[in-house]
């Protein structure tokens, strides 16, 4: 792609806006694409990407082994569990090896917050971050501000509430980075357990009451609920978590008639989100799933296409 | 062997003087102007500056157990090269120094090389687990200039308190590492804006703070010597400013990357692992508060808390990197080009700070000062000349900091360790 400077896609907060805007221009070009007929490109045909993932998941590495295979770039599947991590290799060392197969894309799923700044410097392919501990997981928050962009045809002065556990999300530090670039507000709330530290600074309005902070939400994002993470420590039960934060047909009437509410997948029904209002969020958690596709494919195109004489910039 | 010093400017604790100094077996016999004496060696130190050898009172040596990271020698060398001519090495080896018999074999082995004086810090508990008391008497008689559990706090309140008084019969000093692990649970960098922007697990400063109150209110009620290691946060500070005006037994310790770095750096250092320190590194108000109490007092010592690690530990990210950086060849350009170029403190604080300090807290004879009938331990420095930080002139055997490749004032010409020139500058 003519202009594109961006060897890595590693964090929202270092993109500018008119790289967003790019990105989704090209998914918008690929969306369409995945409903032909034949919805193979030869684009990134030779080219190597291997999905490095150090930490479980199905949903987004499936997603982009599908991106990448679109695209007709060799995909590797490389998960930690059937790695020699469990070995004790470290995970440079493991990065070096990959680095004999000369990739050109690592896209890298780790535990570890903003770890990719250091991993870089191991290996001379691009990087694409599919989630990096707490930090950021671009690909997600892009695919989540594409369809909003779909559906509200602009992402500009938007009321954009995001609920739950924003402690340990990396999907809200993501649209939080990604929704301020289109001078769109972003509140937060949950509970104050599970806010992190001087939150404010991060230029978000930040709510411990949902019946407060739903009042005029043009979009909701609704997070998941990490039980594996919850000890007890940051709120005492299900229950009152569910009264307090769980997205109710009688909540929902605060926040804008056409209120979006989106979720990162998979979601707990009745404690994010109520059951009743599954019917009223599916059609949109399968475009999500349908946008993350062509996001992922826009953003492997992106970079498995830049030109050579990018190589040591970024 | 003499050693005649010619045209030293002396820098002691409390005055700065014009003077030659004559050494003979290591001790300091004469300080005069105009020594006439024939001796082995001069030194012409004209436009040098002439201070007491430094004190460490906080270096990890990694012997036994980690000798791949640092051994006695090379961390000998590294410490005659910064200038320092005792270092009292912490417990926390493998296996750790909790018996008279690892002790009494440290030293032993020091004499040996016979470059600095290696004091070992005996631990407080048995295998540094925070239940038992170790073999206190033992440990002093074997050479131990203090005692503590090193990284880890005595989480038993009853256990420190009767440490702080046993240690008493012994007139032995305990130094504690203040961190409530109950708070600092996995935290990897200070909680700040930083940490919360990139998510990384953080520790907040109350974790240092609380457990720096507790140690000083147990410490007083029994009247114990009590030493804090490493206080790296205003709230801190604030506890021991009020607690030392009744409670002169009370003395601390910092590093210099406490008042030299924040999580700004951190950040602007990609989360290299190199920034990982424990501690961790605060933010401004920190750094201030903590120079503000060098210059007052409040903080006694400028000590390194050398940490080598291996390349392999530190290369990793961030959150899995071990804490810590070397110190000892760093340490007195840091604090130099730092506190006395910006003229926080002058060249006199420095040497409390570095020498006279630890040598009074640990109650080391006739080290700490340059006097008529004190142990030759010396340093010559060059306050003008620059160098860069860099993996291959550094002696230590890791390369753990985050100041390779950055230029400090201050360049240690000589060290004289007992009447014996053990580093000289090429």
């Amino acid at each position: 792609m003519e202009g594109w400077t961006k060897k890595h896609i590693i964090a929202l907060k270092d993109l500018s806006r008119s790289e967003i805007e790019t990105i989704f221009s090209i998914a918008q070009n690929f969306k369409e694409i995945s409903q032909r007929e034949v919805k193979k490109t030869p684009t990134l045909r030779g080219k190597t990407v291997i999905n490095l993932f150090f930490e479980n998941s199905t949903r987004t590495r499936t997603s982009f082994e599908l991106a990448a295979k679109r695209l007709s770039a060799d995909v590797l599947n490389f998960s930690s569990s059937a790695s020699s991590l469990s070995k004790g290799e470290s995970i440079i060392d493991t990065i070096k090896n990959l680095e004999s197969y000369h990739p050109d894309i690592l896209v890298v799923r780790i535990g570890l917050s903003a770890s990719l700044e250091v991993l870089k410097k191991h290996t001379r392919a691009s990087i694409v971050n599919a989630g990096d501990g707490k930090n950021e997981h671009p690909t997600q928050a892009l695919l989540d501000m594409f369809t909003v962009k779909e559906a509200k045809g602009t992402l500009e002065d938007l009321k954009v509430l995001i609920v739950g556990d924003i402690l340990h999300s990396r999907v809200a530090r993501s649209n939080i980075f990604g929704f301020q670039k289109f001078s769109s507000t972003v509140r937060v709330c949950g509970p104050q357990t599970l806010i992190p530290y001087e939150f404010e600074k991060m230029g978000v309005e930040v709510f411990y009451d949902l019946d407060a902070a739903i009042k005029d939400a043009d979009v909701i994002i609704m997070l998941r609920i990490q039980r594996e993470r919850q000890s007890g420590m940051f709120f005492p039960s299900i229950r009152e978590y569910v009264e307090k934060f769980s997205l109710t047909p009688a909540r929902i009437k605060k926040a804008k008639s056409n209120c979006l509410i989106l979720h990162p997948g998979p979601i707990n029904w009745d404690i994010e989100i109520s059951s009743t209002l599954k019917e009223r969020l599916h059609p949109l958690i399968l475009r999500q799933v349908e946008n993350g596709l062509a996001i992922r494919m826009a953003v492997l195109y992106l970079i498995g296409t830049q030109k050579k004489d990018n190589e040591n910039t970024n | 062997m003499k050693i005649l010093i010619k045209k030293a400017t002396v820098v002691n604790p409390d005055i700065t003087f014009n003077a030659d100094i004559l050494i003979s077996n290591s001790k300091i016999v004469k300080i005069s102007q105009n020594i006439r004496e024939r001796a082995d060696k001069e030194i012409d130190a004209e436009g040098k500056f002439v201070m007491p050898g430094f004190i460490d009172m906080h270096t990890h040596l990694r012997t036994p157990g980690r000798e791949d990271e640092e051994d006695l020698l090379s961390g000998s060398q590294a410490a005659a090269k910064g200038g320092f001519t005792t270092i009292c090495c912490m417990s926390n080896t493998s296996p750790c120094i909790d018996n008279e018999g690892l002790a009494r074999w440290i030293i032993d082995e020091a004499e040996k090389i016979g470059l600095v004086d290696i004091l070992p810090i005996g631990a407080i508990t048995r295998d540094r687990k925070g239940r038992e008391l170790t073999e206190f008497g033992a440990l002093a008689k074997a050479g131990c200039c203090a005692l503590s559990d090193d990284g880890d706090s005595i989480e038993d309140s009853a256990i420190f308190r009767k440490a702080l008084e046993y240690a008493k019969m012994f007139d032995l000093l305990i130094i504690s590492h203040c961190e409530d692990r109950s708070l600092s649970q996995e935290g990897a960098m200070r909680e700040s804006f930083i940490s919360s922007k990139y998510g990384i697990a953080s520790i907040a400063d109350i974790s240092e703070s609380l457990r720096v109150y507790r140690d000083i209110e147990i410490a007083r009620y029994v009247d114990a010597r009590l030493h804090l290691a490493h206080i790296s946060c205003a709230k801190s500070i604030d506890i021991i400013r009020k607690a030392r005006k009744g409670f002169p037994r009370l003395t601390c310790e910092t590093a210099p990357h406490y008042f030299l770095l924040t999580v700004d750096d951190i950040e602007r250092g990609g989360f290299s692992g190199n920034y990982r320190v424990n501690p961790p590194l605060g933010e401004k108000k920190d750094t201030l508060a903590i120079k503000d109490a060098l210059k007052e007092g409040t903080i006694d010592c400028i000590a390194t808390d050398h940490a080598p690690h291996s390349f392999a530990e530190k290369e990793l990210p961030f959150e899995q990197a071990p804490c810590g950086f070397i110190g000892l060849e760093l340490a007195f350009s840091l604090a130099y080009t730092q506190l006395v170029r910006n003229n926080f403190i002058d060249l006199s604080n420095l040497v409390r700070k570095m020498s006279a300090n630890p040598a009074r807290i640990l109650k080391l004879p006739l080290k700490g000062e340059i006097k008529e009938g004190f142990v030759a331990d010396i340093v010559v420095v060059n306050l003008e000349k620059e160098w860069r930080v860099q993996e291959d002139n550094l002696f230590s055997k890791s390369k753990n900091t985050p100041f390779l490749g950055q230029i400090f004032k201050g360049v240690v010409e000589y060290t004289i360790h007992r009447g014996r020139i053990v580093y000289k500058n090429e």
